[in-house]
């Protein structure tokens, strides 16, 4: 495992685990999206540098438009649960338990 | 919604998986499961309801960490073999990763909390797209990782079998039990996937028709719960002879087109020399044949307290389109004798 593979893979592990283990807002597992893509944004990058490969340099670029895409589609389901559940706390998701 | 915003969300559901099963470059593969989410994302909360905003939240989540870790996998697949094409990903860290990325994709155990509670929160229609069309592009790339180590398959498979029968045990919710069955069925599928890829299209498909036959029982009766399931004699008399046929299918009862792909499955693992296995797999889905029973029990076998005769609803004149609804239920209940057919059809 080379350097720049370690590097982006801890950065993605790192933001994974914000993920999973959030506690309390909405927001910051958002956050934590964005982190995961911005690490496989520098992984495409490096991949593009370190092997001079022309064919893949559209690859961040298009990594990029679908990342905004789904920050797009997060901020606007966190403005439609605050209208509905009042409260962007993600303990107060809890309508649809068994 | 308005007819322009409408159909763009469905023609890009169709150009997400179509992208996916014409690409041999993992990224495009991920594009196309990218935008399948997106597309569907507006149209499970098109009514704005709490539960459907909460669902469509959860969905989010778990669909989004899912194509992210594997685009992740799919870059390290990448930096370690310097491969993108799908068909030649080798047996390795990076391929386990992307198998329990697309597993959380589809909702296998352990990674299928999110199942239940999204399906609960949707409208039947789009759960019916969510347990139907959605499954087709995870499942396709799941298809052509071909593994040769099958200890992951079988992990996943007996665990998603045991989770969704044990699951649904207390559910009253039409919606969550679609869910677990949908689990159940998936595990199934997984199950057999490392040692005969043909069955698991097999099961899949004949997944796909009974579970298409039941959400349109329930559209066309309008039913979220099992007591208003119990109504169905007083609106459409029909529906409680179909409908407990289609759920027995489901349970994998013969003579019915459900045992098919559970008896093909039996027959492959003891021929793998896996019989502890198949067993374990057979009696786990006892449980799924207990709530798929108290179903029709409550659909077919109930009284209601009051005098019948004299409880006529209102006959509203609706048009019900039932066409697809009389080819999957006949699919579902009469196809096991063309069983040898379906099997040279396949490529064994």
């Amino acid at each position: 495992m080379t350097p720049a593979h370690f590097a982006f893979s801890s950065a993605f592990m790192l933001g994974l685990a914000g993920l999973a283990f959030h506690r309390t807002h909405f927001i910051s597992a958002l956050l934590c999206l964005e982190g995961l893509m911005l690490s496989l944004f520098i992984a495409l990058s490096l991949w593009t540098l370190q092997f001079d490969s022309m064919n893949s340099a559209s690859m961040p670029m298009i990594l990029l438009a679908f990342s905004a895409c789904e920050a797009g589609t997060g901020l606007a389901l966190l403005v439609a649960t605050t209208r509905t559940h009042s409260t962007n706390r993600l303990k107060n998701l809890n309508l649809l338990q068994c | 919604m308005a007819p322009p915003i409408y159909s763009a969300l469905i023609i890009s559901l169709g150009l997400g998986t179509t992208m996916t099963f014409a690409s041999t470059h993992w990224y495009l593969a991920w594009m196309g499961i990218e935008i399948n989410t997106l597309a569907i994302i507006p149209l499970m909360s098109q009514n704005h309801t709490p539960r459907a905003t909460e669902a469509t939240t959860k969905y989010f989540f778990a669909q989004a960490t899912a194509s992210a870790t594997l685009l992740f996998a799919s870059i390290s697949n990448a930096f370690l073999t310097g491969e993108w094409d799908i068909l030649q990903t080798p047996n390795t860290l990076t391929s386990s990763l992307i198998t329990l990325a697309l597993a959380m994709k589809i909702g296998l155990a352990p990674l299928h909390s999110w199942m239940p509670e999204v399906m609960q929160g949707l409208s039947l229609l789009i759960g019916l797209i969510l347990s139907t069309w959605q499954k087709l592009a995870p499942l396709y790339l799941i298809y052509q990782i071909q593994p040769t180590n099958s200890n992951i398959f079988i992990t996943l498979g007996l665990l998603s079998i045991i989770v969704g029968g044990w699951g649904g045990f207390n559910q009253v919710q039409l919606r969550k039990i679609l869910a677990y069955s949908s689990i159940a069925h998936l595990g199934w599928m997984i199950l057999i996937l490392s040692f005969s890829p043909p069955l698991a299209l097999l099961t899949i498909l004949i997944y796909l028709m009974m579970t298409f036959s039941l959400f349109s029982s329930f559209m066309l009766t309008r039913t979220t719960h099992i007591n208003s399931l119990a109504t169905t004699w007083a609106k459409i008399p029909i529906l409680t002879i179909s409908t407990p046929l289609v759920l027995l299918s489901l349970g994998g009862l013969p003579p019915l087109t459900g045992f098919m792909p559970k008896w093909l499955i039996l027959q492959e693992l003891t021929k793998q020399d896996l019989a502890p296995i198949a067993t374990l797999a057979a009696l786990s889905s006892l449980f799924s044949l207990y709530f798929y029973l108290r179903l029709s029990y409550a659909m077919t076998l109930t009284m209601p307290p009051n005098n019948p005769a004299g409880t006529l609803p209102w006959r509203l004149n609706t048009r019900h389109n039932t066409t697809m609804m009389s080819l999957t239920t006949t699919s579902t209940i009469c196809l096991l004798p063309v069983t040898p057919a379906i099997m040279a059809l396949l490529p064994f």
